[in-house]
């Protein structure tokens, strides 16, 4: 990606496919699905429910396994069959926070043996002693007090279980996070909370982050670049900015029309705009993933590709002479 | 209507204060036995039990009793006596103290389900976690189970009293030798159902190993459905060792067993009815309370019950 040549690739996908097989039908999840992340950012993948997004996250965590193409971490082939200390070495450095915080910890462990899980696993303390006192401060980075250790899951409220499932996360000092909707089961009073957790990780351990998502206000207050699915495939990839003053594919569009606005004369107007494939001119050759701008990709074909420009240079126009 | 500041005054919001949380440490055998004792016939039942399996382990070591020997056989006026102070269950067709052999054919009957239920359990439970989380040995192991399910239990116990002649041994080796299939089985259903839930995909994130996964995250799951299954188990030990007894297939003339002294007194059950009713009795006692106890503490050990 030629703006970011500067910047480290960390995660990169190369012509993901993901199917599920049942009964001898074939389901693509993930189709050719392309796309890189840099060290240091936050990366989000938005799409409806069955669109893929957890699909492609639990590909990176390999619990999914691929039915063609890549997936490279740090240079280094991490899907299909890989070596025991290579595994070990990505288990550590790519870790996941789950959607559901109440489903995802072991409701018959003390938070002690949650958080030191992953210590057990790599045998990463010296003693008992250094052990305890990483879960101390694991426990006390999510702000949770040391005093919680013995006690079980079902005590805590849905914010404290997901700041639980973070700590039990950061512990490994790991350096990609998996966040599949980390807040969609939350509390709306504690999202915020969640996230600004997240964002201080980021800022304090230059963590980067793969944010999975289907709630645009959120994701654009967290992330950096942008990536839009739609039924298994990436239609448009962005800055978070570029995609909300640019939007170009139509499905981007929809989506974004479906923020509501906290207005009720706008929200009254609003125009929302549903996504049909079928009621779209498909014609011409297979459409694939383009860049438009520099960092901007978008899925299309030669001929959309010059509709696309022609709106765009539209949209920049009416951007200019609002600035002035 | 106005509202006057001055009865107002500002809270201070201490926000370490909020995450402390203000319940009783929970631990969760405490709770267990909580829940247990809350139940008074429950607490009733289980004393019961408790004296019976102690009275049944304790009492043939004082006498002694042996079914091969009958110091008065010969000696007809102690022959079918009615229950008195000094034979409390009155004596048998040998002359022999029901009393004394009754609580040796309960020691006998117990010993061996308890053996056996061990045996299974060890076997099953070890192995049906392993079956129930690899796909691989699901395979071998579904094949494995409809062969030795489908050998017929009664055919097998004859063959195996045919080669190795009546005994412990071969009762409990018949008792064990395809059962444990079963428990396997139904360990691994249950394994099954909470193998890919959220907090396990967690803890292969984790890079918990599997035996790790299955004695931290899935046994602890199923130890109110495994008690469940002990107290099912244990009584229809002793139930099929009576039935086998009572067919000619038990322990042999060597050791007493309450299966063995049910068909033995069967014959009396017109002129000296108490002679069978009381082995049945015993056996339905121990049986029902063992179930019983059982069933509670599987409720208490679901900690849903725990409020």
């Amino acid at each position: 990606m030629s703006n970011s040549s500067n910047k480290e690739v960390l995660l990169s996908l190369k012509g993901v496919d993901i199917s599920f097989a049942k009964d001898g039908k074939k389901f693509r999840a993930v189709k050719n699905a392309n796309f890189d992340i840099y060290r240091g950012e936050t990366f989000s993948l938005v799409g409806e429910s069955g669109s893929g997004k957890t699909t492609i996250g639990r590909a990176i965590m390999r619990i999914n396994p691929l039915s063609a193409g890549e997936i490279i971490f740090k240079g280094k082939r991490i899907s299909g069959k890989i070596s025991k200390e290579e595994d070990m070495d990505v288990i550590r450095s790519i870790q996941m926070i789950f959607q559901d915080p109440a489903a995802s910890l072991n409701e018959r462990a003390t938070i002690e043996y949650c958080v030191s899980e992953g210590l057990y696993n790599f045998h990463l303390y010296k003693d008992e002693e250094d052990r305890i006192a990483k879960v101390d401060a694991a426990l006390e980075s999510v702000g949770l007090l040391p005093e919680h250790k013995s006690r079980y899951p079902h005590e805590f409220s849905g914010g404290q279980r997901q700041r639980v499932g973070i700590a039990r996360a950061m512990i490994m000092e790991p350096e990609l996070i998996v966040a599949d909707e980390p807040i969609s089961a939350l509390d709306v009073s504690i999202r915020a909370q969640v996230l600004n957790l997240m964002n201080k990780f980021k800022e304090e351990k230059g963590l980067t982050y793969l944010f999975i998502a289907h709630d645009l206000s959120v994701v654009r207050f967290i992330s950096d670049r942008i990536a839009v699915i739609h039924l298994g495939r990436i239609v448009e990839i962005a800055e978070t900015e570029d995609l909300f003053k640019y939007p170009l594919h139509p499905y981007t569009i929809s989506l974004l029309s479906a923020v509501p606005m906290p207005d009720p004369i706008i929200e009254k107007q609003k125009d929302l705009v549903v996504y049909d494939e079928s009621k779209r001119d498909l014609s011409g050759p297979k459409p694939i993933l383009q860049e438009i701008r520099p960092g901007h990709f978008v899925f299309a074909n030669d001929r959309e590709m010059a509709e696309y420009e022609v709106k765009l240079q539209q949209m920049e126009k009416e951007r200019a002479e609002l600035d002035k | 209507m106005t509202t006057r500041d001055d009865l107002f005054e500002f809270a201070e919001f201490d926000e370490t204060e909020s995450e402390h949380i203000a319940a009783p440490r929970y631990s969760y055998w405490k709770s267990v036995w909580k829940t247990f004792i809350r139940n008074k016939f429950t607490v009733f039942t289980a004393i019961l039990l408790i004296a019976l399996v102690a009275f049944a382990m304790i009492q043939p070591m004082i006498s002694g009793y042996d079914p091969m020997v009958a110091p008065n056989i010969n000696n007809s006026s102690m022959r079918f006596l009615s229950p008195s102070k000094e034979f409390i269950f009155g004596t048998d067709n040998v002359c022999n103290s029901v009393f004394d052999a009754v609580w040796s054919g309960a020691r006998n009957s117990l010993f061996i389900a308890f053996i056996c239920t061990f045996i299974n359990m060890v076997i099953g439970i070890a192995l049906g976690a392993v079956w129930g989380f690899s796909k691989r040995l699901d395979r071998i192991m579904i094949e494995v189970y409809n062969v030795l399910s489908n050998i017929p239990f009664l055919l097998l116990a004859m063959i195996l009293q045919y080669i190795m002649g009546a005994g412990f041994k071969s009762l409990i080796i018949a008792m064990c030798c395809t059962d444990w299939i079963f428990v396997a089985y139904f360990i691994r259903t249950h394994v099954m159902i909470i193998r890919d839930r959220e907090y396990n995909l967690a803890s292969k994130c984790l890079g918990t190993k599997t035996w790790t996964m299955i004695t931290k995250n899935i046994l602890p799951y199923l130890i109110s459905v495994i008690m469940t299954y002990v107290s099912r188990t244990i009584p229809a030990y002793i139930s099929y060792e009576v039935f086998l007894s009572y067919m000619g297939l038990g322990l042999g003339a060597k050791n007493a067993s309450l299966g063995k002294l049910i068909s033995q007194y069967t014959s009396y059950m017109n002129s000296y009815p108490h002679l069978f009713w009381i082995p049945v009795l015993i056996l339905a006692t121990i049986s029902i309370s063992l179930y019983i106890v059982g069933q509670r503490l599987s409720d208490a050990a679901d900690p849903r019950t725990h409020m």
